[in-house]
């Protein structure tokens, strides 16, 4: 109580004060409301990043510990077993798992961004009657929810689909099992998010480069590719991370679209959900491979977390 | 096609021969609406085949009736049967759950509203789309400061945004079993949650306790994107807004109130209804951690009785839940359109 004199930026009348440390801060609170905000900003903080990463954290106390012993965890790991990490391997080819995940993302993500660059040039550089329209259309579609899309889709690509032209009839090949029933609704459904950020990017570029391109000689699909792509090059990247993150993400199709064997082409949702076995929960297998499935977008988002940012933003500010 | 002859006049490339180089030169000589077109015929058969026959093609399948044996997949035209069917609650004894609730005449007019999914897809994205809002909202005003370690913050709040669907199930199962973890206990034995009386010692078999989880779930993974896209309005507000407001000597609340808060609102809005939408779908977060036998959503709905199979009645449903985020989508734009934003 004797240090009435430590005050802070504080005034000369706090000297007579005589309080605990408590009663202290309040006063010196009340004089100055700018220590209180900062308080509060730090109890927020902390607040939320506990809330954030103790999913996490409990994910690694689950792993840790023997699978016999989880029962009435507490906040530290019941003994000490990263063997986890190699038997989920034994017990679910989950790296197979992945690779079909990273197979399906980066396929899908070649597609929409060839697809999306055509169709963000078209509408960040070039006039012409219905483009409010079609922009607003390809908006809509993202609207639907894939239920509506499911029982067609699943039709067309177990090959129940028949076409008849004339006495010609035609059905949809047999694509179940294969990545096609999965890279193309993908594909479609983040297509449009691609498309705004591309957009906006392609928009930007000053038209006196793609003049000079153009005077050079170049041709238009040569300007697109040589000089505004190369130029919107942070705008594709952070498309690309984007759509490859919503793909290893998705759940519907992946769940439907396959039979969930890894031979089939099905991603990380079939590899997680076969943990669940049928005479056993083994809590610890669940909590590492859920682990080892959140690596590869965590790496990405460290990474890559300037590009998510910036493209969240142009592709929802757009409309 | 008709100005296919005029080519060779303006381009140097007329001397390159073959398939590829008079694609090219065919392409030069289009107007700039056919170029336009051209280009985004890739985007529009796409769209087309994925999204728009499926969309219309599941319009015509819910005009027909159910068939349970036989290999064809529907049985005759039933024109509008299916919907009325769905809305009167005839159908409900086909269904896993009911479509709607029970209207009764008393307070607060429905029952059972944990066993329609119509009722339990509204509460779940009135509900995770109000909590998202305010907690995105604050971890927006947190990344907007300036303070060392800032990009690690976000990084940490970013993550939770970026974890598959199937991950984030599997965390807040493995958080909620029964008697696994301090959370919750047995009956014998019950834990924090229990005790504190908010949900019960099996929640994941418990409609209510489930859904009340799942959104729980959901506010932790999609917080993130809020705050990202309320971020991003707030750091486009001109900063000698906030100068001018210092000299003329507003607080640090008032400052929020007349600047912050009216010029982040279209955003917040916007940001609403890419959630509500989001919401309304919600299907795996379910799947994973109760089951749809539990927590019977819309998109649920469709699933199992896709794999019944009860084909009408699930196109029938699929129909109505496009046609309920339409609702919601236009109740948004008009809105804006009435705050003249």
């Amino acid at each position: 109580m004797s240090s009435e004199t430590s005050g802070v930026g504080v005034g000369a009348d706090d000297a007579e004060m005589k309080r605990g440390p408590l009663g202290r801060w309040v006063d010196k609170a009340i004089k100055n409301p700018d220590r209180v905000y900062r308080a509060m900003f730090y109890v927020a903080t902390v607040f939320f990043l506990v809330t954030t990463l103790f999913p996490f954290y409990w994910l690694l106390v689950l792993a840790l510990t023997p699978n016999r012993l989880i029962t009435n965890m507490g906040l530290l790991p019941k003994g000490f077993q990263p063997e986890v990490f190699i038997t989920m391997f034994e017990r679910v080819p989950f790296h197979l798992f992945m690779f079909n995940s990273f197979v399906l993302g980066i396929s899908t993500t070649v597609i929409v961004l060839l697809i999306a660059s055509l169709a963000g040039y078209v509408f960040g550089r070039l006039r012409f009657p219905g483009k409010s329209i079609l922009m607003l259309g390809i908006l809509a579609i993202s609207y639907f929810p894939p239920a509506a899309f499911l029982i067609p889709l699943f039709e067309l690509f177990t090959g129940n689909t028949a076409l008849s032209i004339g006495a010609v009839t035609i059905s949809s090949p047999d694509l179940f099992n294969t990545p096609a029933p999965m890279v193309l609704p993908f594909s479609a459904l983040f297509l449009p998010l691609s498309i705004f950020i591309l957009t906006t990017f392609y928009g930007q570029i000053p038209d006196g480069l793609e003049d000079a391109a153009r005077v050079e000689g170049t041709t238009r699909l040569g300007a697109l590719f040589r000089v505004i792509v190369p130029l919107s090059a942070p705008g594709v990247a952070t498309a690309g991370v984007l759509t490859f993150i919503a793909v290893y993400n998705e759940f519907f199709f992946s769940f439907l679209m396959n039979n969930g064997e890894a031979s089939s082409w099905a991603p990380i949702v079939a590899g997680i959900l076969k943990y669940q076995g049928q005479f056993d929960t083994p809590f610890n297998l669940m909590a590492a491979a859920s682990i080892v499935g959140v690596l590869p977008v965590a790496v990405l988002v460290i990474i890559a977390q300037e590009r998510i940012v910036s493209g969240l933003t142009a592709g929802a500010l757009k409309e | 096609m008709a100005t296919e002859q005029q080519s060779g006049e303006a381009v140097s490339d007329s001397r390159r021969t073959g398939p590829y180089a008079s694609a090219v030169n065919w392409m030069e000589t289009l107007s700039e609406t056919q170029f336009a077109y051209l280009l985004l015929a890739p985007a529009l058969i796409l769209l087309g085949v994925i999204a728009v026959y499926p969309l219309v093609q599941t319009f015509s399948m819910s005009l027909f009736a159910d068939q349970l044996t036989g290999s064809a997949r529907l049985g005759e035209f039933v024109g509008l049967q299916n919907y009325i069917d769905l809305f009167t609650g005839a159908r409900d004894f086909a269904l896993p759950s009911a479509f709607l609730p029970t209207f009764t005449t008393q307070f607060p007019f429905v029952t059972d509203i944990y066993s329609s999914a119509l009722m339990v897809t509204l509460i779940f994205t009135l509900f995770s789309v109000l909590f998202e809002t305010l907690i995105g909202f604050g971890q927006a005003l947190i990344l907007d400061q300036d303070f060392r370690g800032r990009r690690w913050v976000r990084v940490a709040i970013i993550i939770p945004w970026a974890v598959p669907i199937v991950i984030q199930g599997m965390i807040f199962f493995l958080m909620f079993q029964p008697n696994i973890g301090f959370l919750i206990g047995t009956s014998d034995n019950p834990a924090l949650l229990n005790q504190l009386g908010l949900i019960g010692t099996t929640p994941l078999r418990d409609t209510a306790d489930a859904l009340f989880l799942i959104i729980v779930a959901d506010v932790w993974k999609t917080s993130a994107f809020m705050a990202l896209l309320i971020l991003a309005g707030m750091q486009s507000i001109d900063r000698s807004l906030y100068d001018v407001a210092k000299v003329a000597g507003a607080s640090r609340w008032q400052q929020f109130k007349l600047i912050t808060f009216p010029l982040i609102l279209p955003t917040v809005l916007v940001a609403m209804l890419f959630r509500t939408i989001d919401a309304m779908r919600v299907y795996g977060i379910i799947e994973t951690m109760a089951g749809c036998q539990t927590v019977p959503s819309l998109s649920c709905l469709v699933v199992t009785t896709f794999n019944a199979p009860l084909y009408g009645t699930s196109a029938t449903v699929a129909f109505v839940t496009a046609g309920i985020i339409a609702v919601v989508v236009s109740v948004y734009i008009v809105n804006f359109a009435s705050e003249g934003i």
